[in-house]
């Protein structure tokens, strides 16, 4: 068995420091009750790596809300030219957005040259969860609430700094570049990573048995058996149309691409859109096949619940429950889910 | 050479203009890079500094050089497409989606059937199908509008109804003095089209009211799902199925389509939509 190593956490900032020399380091940052991600200062002061994931998701790192895609008629990619990223503090719900991201960008008919790049270059330091909140639901979704794949590194918190596991050679060569931070990691200390983990699972199966969310298990032809019930109406009375729950999910890619209004410099730019506004599926002549606000809120169910499972075998939800803290109408999924699979 | 870049569009001039009704227009273009498409396939037209969007050339794919397509004004970009002039540049990515099976029709008997600007990629299968004349049992055009003067293409649908290698017939709802065809809706001439419809193919595009019928119809004669061909308009923007705005069920009409066989979407709810 490959050995783990230990960080102790007084080495956590000449760690990140080390990294800062390669990669721009990004590190959630706790304010008020949430965490959010901040570029690393050189400081290890506010940073949080364990917790639970940060209020903006993953895939931010990968498409930004708004870049530009091209430039005039060249045939270049344009990139900001600074370093790629270092993302600290990944939770294991964030790294499951993956599936559904390489799926649409990488791994499925045209690449997309920019999610590609940033996929190769950028460094994920993922971290296990060190408690849930109320909206934390990943085991409905298979997800555990530490990683499992799809790191660079990982750092599981303990008391006296973290144990360490090595996910790719990227993470290797990272490691090994600081190799004096490290030192093996104790049988005490694996026992207190696997002891916390342990605790950490019962918490979120705990959430999930308080609020009544059903199993993923349980998902299969829920929007079929439900595409003309009354819960899309009933759910959707509230929602104000803001896209929140679309930009802040980790699995939701849609985007529009938008030209820059200026005939001389042609610049086409790439923006996160929502498949809950008006617009998104009216075609120039007017017509449009979701008029009604219900039918987006069931269409976005149905791109997660039906199409991702049937064209790539992945429900597109991680359990993360930042929907439910961002939307204003206060509509949430769990009960959505919970409605569709009990109306058989 | 396909590009690195797919957002990226290639330098296109603008040769020449056309109008072919008072909203609709033939535009010829010339990409500095040759874009071949198979019939069916798609391009998104930019205009710089506007936007972009999605049309299915009208031309012989035996072309690759030059590349027309027919655009009416609809929205915005089509209507700055509409203002342009020979000598303007503009831009073009593609060709994106699934053509026609034309190696599938080879040997057989085909009706295909237009209605308003559907007619436009309709053109670039009649010439695919010129060009490999002798190769189809038979083939059939049946076209239709709502007046005469919404025809497309108008002298050169007259030209096709001398030709011997093809039988057409043209329709109206509203017919008026400048109209010596048929007169009624698209599925009313399509009883004349005599061949064995369970072995044969149907190509239908226009607007999905009149797919909606004609599949309807198509379906009473005898024609096999899967051998109604369909054009789907959906909203779109990236065309290489990664924006999502163009899904269909499971699919997406920009890379599974625009072309669809029946049978694959049938049980798709708001097809016609
Ligand atoms: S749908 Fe909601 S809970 Fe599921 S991944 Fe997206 S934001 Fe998280
Ligand atoms: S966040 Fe809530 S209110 Fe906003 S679009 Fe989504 S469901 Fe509607
Ligand atoms: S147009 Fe973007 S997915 Fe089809």
């Amino acid at each position: 068995m490959e050995k783990s190593l230990f960080l102790n956490k007084h080495n956590l900032q000449p760690f990140l420091s080390g990294i800062a020399a390669d990669y721009a380091v990004y590190v959630p940052v706790r304010k008020g009750k949430h965490r959010f991600f901040k570029k690393y200062t050189g400081t290890t002061d506010e940073v949080v790596i364990g917790e639970v994931r940060p209020f903006e998701p993953l895939k931010a790192f990968f498409s930004r809300a708004k870049e530009i895609v091209a430039k005039g008629f060249e045939d270049t990619i344009p990139h900001a030219t600074d370093k790629p990223f270092a993302i600290v503090g990944v939770k294991a719900c964030d790294l499951k957005g993956f599936k559904v991201q390489d799926f649409v960008f990488k791994d499925q008919g045209f690449k997309d040259p920019f999610y590609i790049k940033n996929r190769e270059e950028n460094l994920i330091i993922g971290a296990d969860c060190t408690c849930a909140i109320d909206t934390c639901y990943c085991l409905a979704l298979g997800v555990k609430p530490y990683p499992q794949e799809d790191f660079d590194i990982n750092l599981s918190q303990i008391e006296e700094g973290f144990v360490v596991k090595v996910g790719s050679s990227k993470g290797e060569a990272v490691v090994k570049k600081n190799a004096s931070l490290f030192e093996e990691a104790s049988e005490g200390q694996l026992m207190e990573k696997e002891n916390q983990r342990a605790r950490v699972h019962l918490e979120v199966e705990e959430n999930i048995k308080k609020n009544n969310v059903p199993s993923q298990e349980l998902f299969g032809g829920i929007i079929e058996r439900n595409y003309k019930s009354e819960i899309w109406a009933d759910e959707a009375k509230t929602c104000v149309e803001c896209g929140a729950c679309n930009t802040i999910c980790p699995t939701c890619h849609c985007f529009l691409l938008f030209d820059q209004r200026d005939e001389k410099q042609m610049a086409r730019f790439r923006i996160w859109d929502s498949c809950m506004i008006k617009e998104f599926a009216r075609v120039a002549g007017g017509a449009n096949p979701r008029p009604k606000l219900w039918m987006r809120l069931r269409n976005r169910f149905e791109k997660k619940f039906d199409f991702f499972p049937k064209v790539s075998n992945v429900y597109a939800c991680t359990g993360c429950g930042r929907c439910i803290t961002a939307c204003p109408a206060k509509i949430d999924i769990r009960k959505v889910l919970r409605r569709l699979v009990n109306n058989a | 050479m396909p590009s690195a870049n797919i957002y990226r569009p290639i330098k296109t001039q603008v040769l020449d203009i056309f109008p072919e009704t008072p909203n609709i227009k033939t535009l010829r273009l010339k990409p500095v890079e040759p874009i071949p498409f198979k019939t069916g396939q798609f391009i998104e037209l930019t205009v710089p500094g506007v936007g972009e969007g999605p049309f299915t050339p009208s031309s012989r794919p035996s072309v690759a050089d030059v590349i027309e397509v027919t655009i009416m004004k609809v929205g915005k970009v089509t209507a700055k497409i509409h203002e342009l002039k020979p000598g303007d540049i503009v831009g073009l990515r593609g060709p994106f989606g699934q053509g026609y099976p034309l190696d599938e029709f080879k040997g057989r008997e085909i009706v295909v059937i237009g209605g308003g600007c559907g007619f436009a990629p309709i053109r670039s299968l009649m010439y695919s199908f010129f060009d490999m004349s002798g190769q189809f049992k038979k083939i059939f055009f049946r076209g239709g509008c709502k007046t005469s003067k919404d025809f497309l293409y108008r002298n050169e649908l007259e030209e096709w109804t001398k030709r011997s290698d093809l039988n057409v017939e043209l329709t109206v709802d509203k017919g008026d003095s400048d109209w010596n065809h048929k007169v009624g809706v698209v599925p009313t001439i399509l009883d004349s089209v005599d061949m064995d419809y369970a072995q044969g193919f149907a190509v239908v595009c226009g607007p999905p009211i009149m797919m909606k019928f004609t599949t309807k119809k198509l379906l009473e004669m005898g024609f096999k799902e899967n051998n109604i061909f369909l054009s789907m308009e959906k909203n779109m923007s990236c065309g290489i199925g990664k924006c999502g705005h163009c899904r269909i069920g499971t699919y997406y009409g920009c890379k599974d389509g625009p072309v669809f066989r029946y049978d694959k979407i049938k049980n798709f709810p708001e097809i016609w939509d």
